[in-house]
């Protein structure tokens, strides 16, 4: 009898540790798809404040993983006021150059979790691309639901360390191509904002969503972003811009 | 042949024929019955708030209501002015301030004292010029230190760009937070270089402008202005509550009016906004466009009745009997639970409806006997006999399925639940009991005074069995009517669960209300809503530690509170001596005879970089009023380009060039030094302060009359009705605390009732009419075909609601009981006389409940249709989903239910008649 009460939890705990590397593998295996090393991107975000566009940002992204590290750096390049501009991300760190003063300026820890540029993402938002969530969080598979027409597994994501940005997201993965078409943000219990994905197309075997909303649920705001131009290992992604030396150059 | 009666027929026929001759002995019954229910009437108390439907035993409710006494600012009135249509932001920014200056000015008159305690138009800067250091966090004390550590020119002005330089936290949502204190300290700022231009040029500043300037950059805006500066709030804090309704309505005329005027005269838009405005607004659209119309469907509903039953005194005959059954409700449930909250008040209208449909189905039957050529006697007698059952059981029915409602969750359903049944209860006997007197009565005063029946009613004559026309045609074709209804049903089924439910209770207001329309516009403009949650403590402690943990989150915009003026014992001594090392370094700081003018250019310069980056953070953040300023301040437009000269530019020229008055400048300095140094002293006040030294408007805003509570109102950052948001709001709430209140929640009790525990209490109800149908006809096949006219109706009446985007809302939903109500009677009703009546007799059925049935259709239809042309939507919806569901319940009870009983008895021949009878 005992015996087989210590079977019979031993399967329970064996069956609960084979879901949980299932939806570990689900998001991991969405991951990949931003994982691509040195990707440079042209993209325009437009906020929305009460249905109301503000002028558009032309963002020109370079991405790159080296050494276990994440390094992203996003350029201005429109409106005519921010050309310039740029925001450096290596890891934790964040650095803001400003185009009408040329200064470069080291931002504090707590700043990713900040909304960047009045927009809906956080600077974590932004570079959080290339690293991709599975490492960050653990994955619990909670169940499957369409989301506009496409059969989805939907997975919670809860923080592992004190570092992630969000105590908890849900996941919307497709369960035919893997593609993430929906994440929910979490803070305090509530689901304070989405991200949809939309349009993906094939770059160099993987999908990519060439456009993406993030959804404000607790203001009257949303942004959209539209990505123009992307390269995956491109040559224009180089080292020597993930420095704020090059920051102090960029025209 | 004479069919034998039951002993319940015999009760009810002794009772009629007893009565109707001894009418004057029946009325002493019923005034007996009545002055005992009068008894229980004085002991009825009405509660016709929001926060009577919530749950009593919770502490949210009742911190509600101490709210509501304790706290006379939770009732503040926003009077809100508009500069939205002036172009030139600065103009209009003017406008805004002078338009509030005015309203502060006019209500504060003594003709408005007996409706405002307070009007205040801007903060309390006094008290902060006083205590602004003890109030400031340790960090901001000792950034301060840092600051103001050396007050001249140069080390002042770097001290300045050092802050700025701070590690930075590119935190665009926390400056548009605070955007208006960055716009007041950068407006001050510019004020500052202002006096250091002129005086470089050798023009002393005025004191006076000296100190304004300093004002402007030590404490920023003092009015409550939107994001952009062009509209801007009065606070006006009234005598009066929601629940005291005569000085509401007066109060808030009173002030609206004056306030218009005003606008009126400055050429400004000026309105009224706030929770006692909407009480208010609420209460003269609830009366609005149906006054008229009610009074149309009363004169229709009475020549209905008067011509159908040929009787003038009709309407006194069955209006006594109705008016006496809710007196009677009214007197039970000052017996059972003491009060009538606005939910089971607003029941007591349906019950007019059920009421009536008692008396005319008693009146048709006997209307039918005098037809058919009985005497009154014995038309009366037989009009109890055969109606009698019908109406006896279709009442208990719908009474008993209403008290299952007590097994509800909500204290709100189960007092529904039970003035609902005792209502149809009393209705039911005061119709039985009061009706054949009357009669009786009227028969005496006729045969006395020799009367025949008026000429008019041989002119405009409407038969008795006006539906057999219906019964005619349904007999030659019960399947293809029945299949058709069927059809219908299934067809509207399909769709019955888009039907939403309305969880934002201000769409449930008159459209286009100024008060509702104001609100949204405060969450587009000023980045917050009026309405919120509140909570209050007996423990200052706790309102700082609330206060500080609810600020973080994301839903919420600020927490109105005095968390910010509560030190504990250690966090006074640590302040305490913060402020007095500022102030010991501030008394010995060292003063400079003149002013290092390279050194000044070079701050300037560093200067002019930080505003400028603050302005990409603002361009970047659409916080366009804090752009406007910092562009201002350096001369840029919108894209960046310089496109004028700025005081850092002429700053900048004059340093370069060594065109100075370094005298002038020196003298500058000294002034600082004075003026300065004696402003931030006042604020190095060390001594230990406690609530009592608050200004009075704080006061009164945050602490109870008694002194013992403490509020803290937690301001939205969207519009909390919406339910999306609410849940978000709610949610994150929570897990700082479970004692948030507010009218908010009523529209989550609403959605708990309407989703949970009002589907959980109609399956209760329909289970109990199904065994009290079984009960009562004891066949099964009869009960599922009568609950199945039943399910078809509430399909229907679902389904055209979602088709056609009609929401429950917290008044229409009352369609449900009545529905259950009506739908059980009218087939309960066919199914008696169908059974008394025999196979074949469907026409006669028919045509005779039948016509019963359309006239309680007719009047019931025609007395909801009265509300459809109010204003306000709730009102509106009501009338149009009651009249709808009633014409639906006469469709299947006449359409469908029929047909299948034929097609069940007289086409597959299956036995409807009680088990212990033969079917013949």
């Amino acid at each position: 009898m005992k015996k087989s009460v210590i079977a019979g939890l031993f399967l329970i705990l064996l069956s609960s540790l084979a879901a949980a590397q299932t939806a570990q593998e689900i998001v991991s295996r969405a991951d990949e798809a931003f994982k691509g090393n040195r990707i440079y991107s042209t993209s325009t975000m437009t906020v929305y404040l009460s249905d109301e566009a503000q002028p558009v940002q032309k963002i020109e992204g370079y991405t790159m993983e080296k050494d276990g590290k994440s390094y992203s750096l996003s350029i201005y390049v429109e409106p005519r006021r921010m050309k310039g501009t740029a925001n450096l991300m290596i890891e934790d760190d964040l650095w803001v150059r400003f185009s009408s003063t040329g200064r470069v300026r080291k931002l504090s820890s707590s700043a990713k979790k900040n909304s960047a540029g009045g927009s809906d993402f956080s600077y974590a938002d932004m570079g959080e691309g290339g690293s991709g969530l599975a490492g960050k969080y653990t994955s619990r598979l909670m169940g499957e639901e369409k989301v506009e027409g496409d059969l989805c597994h939907v997975i919670e994501l809860t923080a592992s360390g004190s570092d992630a940005p969000y105590e908890k997201m849900v996941v919307y993965i497709t369960k035919d191509t893997y593609r993430y078409l929906k994440i929910d943000y979490y803070e305090s219990g509530a689901n304070i904002k989405s991200m949809s994905f939309y349009d993906y197309r094939t770059v160099n075997g993987k999908d990519y969503p060439f456009a993406y909303t993030m959804f404000n649920h607790t203001k009257p705001s949303r942004t959209e972003v539209v990505i123009e131009e992307f390269e995956v290992d491109s040559p224009k992604v180089q080292d020597r811009m993930f420095t704020t030396r090059y920051l102090e150059t960029i025209r | 042949m004479q069919k034998k009666e039951n002993f319940r027929e015999r009760i009810l026929g002794t009772w009629a024929s007893w009565s109707s001759r001894n009418w004057g002995k029946a009325f002493l019954i019923i005034a007996g019955i009545t002055a005992v229910m009068a008894v229980g009437m004085s002991m009825l108390k009405m509660e016709m708030t929001f926060y009577s439907i919530l749950p009593d035993n919770t502490t949210q409710v009742r911190d509600m209501k101490m709210i509501m006494e304790e706290f006379p600012a939770a009732s503040s009135i926003m009077a809100v002015v508009d500069a939205r249509s002036i172009g030139d932001p600065l103009e209009a920014e003017k406008k805004v301030k002078e338009g509030i200056d005015a309203i502060v000015e006019r209500i504060s008159e003594p003709e408005f004292s007996r409706y405002v305690v307070r009007v205040t138009g801007k903060t309390d800067m006094d008290f902060y010029k006083e205590h602004g250091l003890m109030f400031s966090k340790e960090k901001d004390i000792e950034r301060s230190a840092g600051m103001y550590g050396n007050l001249d020119l140069v080390p002042l002005i770097r001290a300045v760009n050092d802050d700025f330089e701070r590690e930075y936290s590119g935190d665009g949502e926390k400056l548009a937070d605070e955007e208006q204190l960055a716009v007041g300290m950068f407006r001050g700022l510019d004020e500052v270089l202002g006096l250091i231009e002129s005086s470089a040029k050798g023009q002393a500043p005025s004191d006076r402008n000296v100190d304004s300037a300093l004002d402007d950059w030590l404490f920023g805006e003092s009015y409550i202005l939107s994001n952009d500066s062009r509209m801007g709030i009065a606070i006006i804090q009234p005598t009066f509550t929601m629940e005291d309704i005569m000085d509401m309505t007066n109060g808030v005329n009173a002030i609206e009016r004056a306030v218009k005027d005003l606008g009126r005269e400055m050429g400004l838009p000026m309105g009224l906004t706030g929770m006692v405005v909407v009480g208010r607004d609420e209460m003269a659209t609830s009366e609005q466009g149906i006054v008229l119309s009610s009074l149309l469907a009363l004169i229709a509903i009475l020549l209905i009745m008067i011509f159908t039953f040929r009787m003038f005194s009709v309407p006194f005959i069955s209006g006594i009997p109705l008016v006496t059954g809710i007196f009677w409700t009214m007197g039970m449930s000052g017996f059972v639970i003491h009060r009538l909250n606005i939910m089971t008040a607003m029941y007591l209208v349906a019950l007019l409806g059920l009421g009536i449909d008692f008396a005319i189905h008693l009146l048709t039957a006997y209307r039918q006997e005098l037809d058919e050529g009985d005497s009154f006697s014995d038309a009366m007698r037989q009009s109890l006999v055969k109606s009698g059952p019908g109406i006896l059981t279709g009442g208990l029915t719908t009474a008993t399925a209403f008290f299952a409602l007590v097994l509800a969750d909500t204290q709100m359903i189960r007092e529904l639940g039970i003035v609902a049944g005792m209502g149809i209860v009393c209705e039911l006997i005061a119709m039985i009991l009061f009706i054949p007197p009357l009669l009786g009565f009227r028969d005496y005063r006729r045969t006395k005074k020799g009367k025949v029946e008026h000429s008019v009613f041989d002119k405009v004559k409407i038969r008795s069995d006006a539906a057999s026309g219906i019964g005619k045609v349904l007999v030659k074709a019960p399947v293809l009517f029945s299949l058709i209804m069927l059809a219908i049903g299934i067809f509207f089924g399909l769709k019955a669960p888009g039907v939403q439910l309305e969880t934002n209770l201000m769409k449930m207001e008159a459209e286009g209300l100024e008060s509702i329309e104001l609100q949204d516009t405060l969450v587009d403009e000023f980045g917050m809503a009026p309405d919120s949650l509140s909570i209050i403590s007996d423990d200052p402690a706790e309102v700082r530690d609330f206060s500080d943990r609810l600020d973080d989150l994301s839903s919420v915009k600020m927490v109105d509170s005095l968390g910010a003026y509560y030190l504990s014992p250690d966090d006074a001594e640590r302040r305490g001596k913060l402020i007095r090392d500022f102030a010991s370094a501030l008394e010995n700081r060292k003063a400079g005879t003149d002013v290092d003018s390279d050194a000044l250019l070079e701050e300037l310069y560093r200067l002019e970089m930080n505003v400028m980056e603050m302005g990409d953070m603002a361009y970047l953040g659409n916080l366009d009023k804090l752009l406007n300023t910092i562009n201002r301040i350096t001369g840029l437009n919108e894209d960046g380009e310089k496109i004028g000269e700025s005081r850092f530019d002429r700053l900048f020229a004059m340093l370069e060039e060594g065109d100075i008055d370094r005298e002038a400048l020196a003298g500058l300095q000294n002034r600082l030094q004075d003026q300065l140094g004696s402003k931030l002293m006042k604020m190095a006040n060390d001594e230990p302060v406690s609530f009592d030294v608050l200004p009075d408007s704080l006061k009164d805003s945050y602490i109870s009359r008694d002194g013992k509570q403490f509020l803290m109102n937690i301001m939205p950052t969207q519009n909390p009705w919406e339910q999306e948001f609410r849940g978000i709001y709610t949610q994150q709430i929570s897990t700082v605390t479970d004692k948030a209140t507010g009218m908010l929640l009523a529209g989550d009790q609403l959605t708990y009732m309407a989703e949970k525990d009002g589907v959980k209490a109609a399956i209760v109800a329909i289970i109990v009419v199904f065994l009290i149908l079984l009960a009562d006809f004891r066949n099964i096949k009869l009960v599922v075909l009568t609950m199945a006219s039943l399910l078809l109706s509430f399909l229907t009446l679902f389904g055209f609601m979602a088709l056609a985007g009609i929401r429950f809302d917290f008044i229409n939903i009352i369609v449900v009981p009545l529905l259950i109500g009506i739908g059980v009677d009218d087939a309960v009703h066919i199914n008696h006389r169908y059974l008394r009546e025999g196979k074949g007799k469907m026409k006669s059925v028919i045509g005779k409940t039948g016509t019963a049935l359309l006239i309680t259709s007719l009047t019931t239809i025609v007395g909801f249709v009265s509300f459809v042309p109010s204003p306000m939507r709730a009102m509106r919806s009501t009338g149009i989903v009651l009249s709808i569901a009633m014409a639906i319940a006469f469709c299947f009870s006449v359409l469908f239910h029929p047909g299948m009983l034929i097609i069940m008895r007289e086409k597959l021949n299956l036995k409807i008649k009680p088990w212990n009878r033969s079917e013949k």
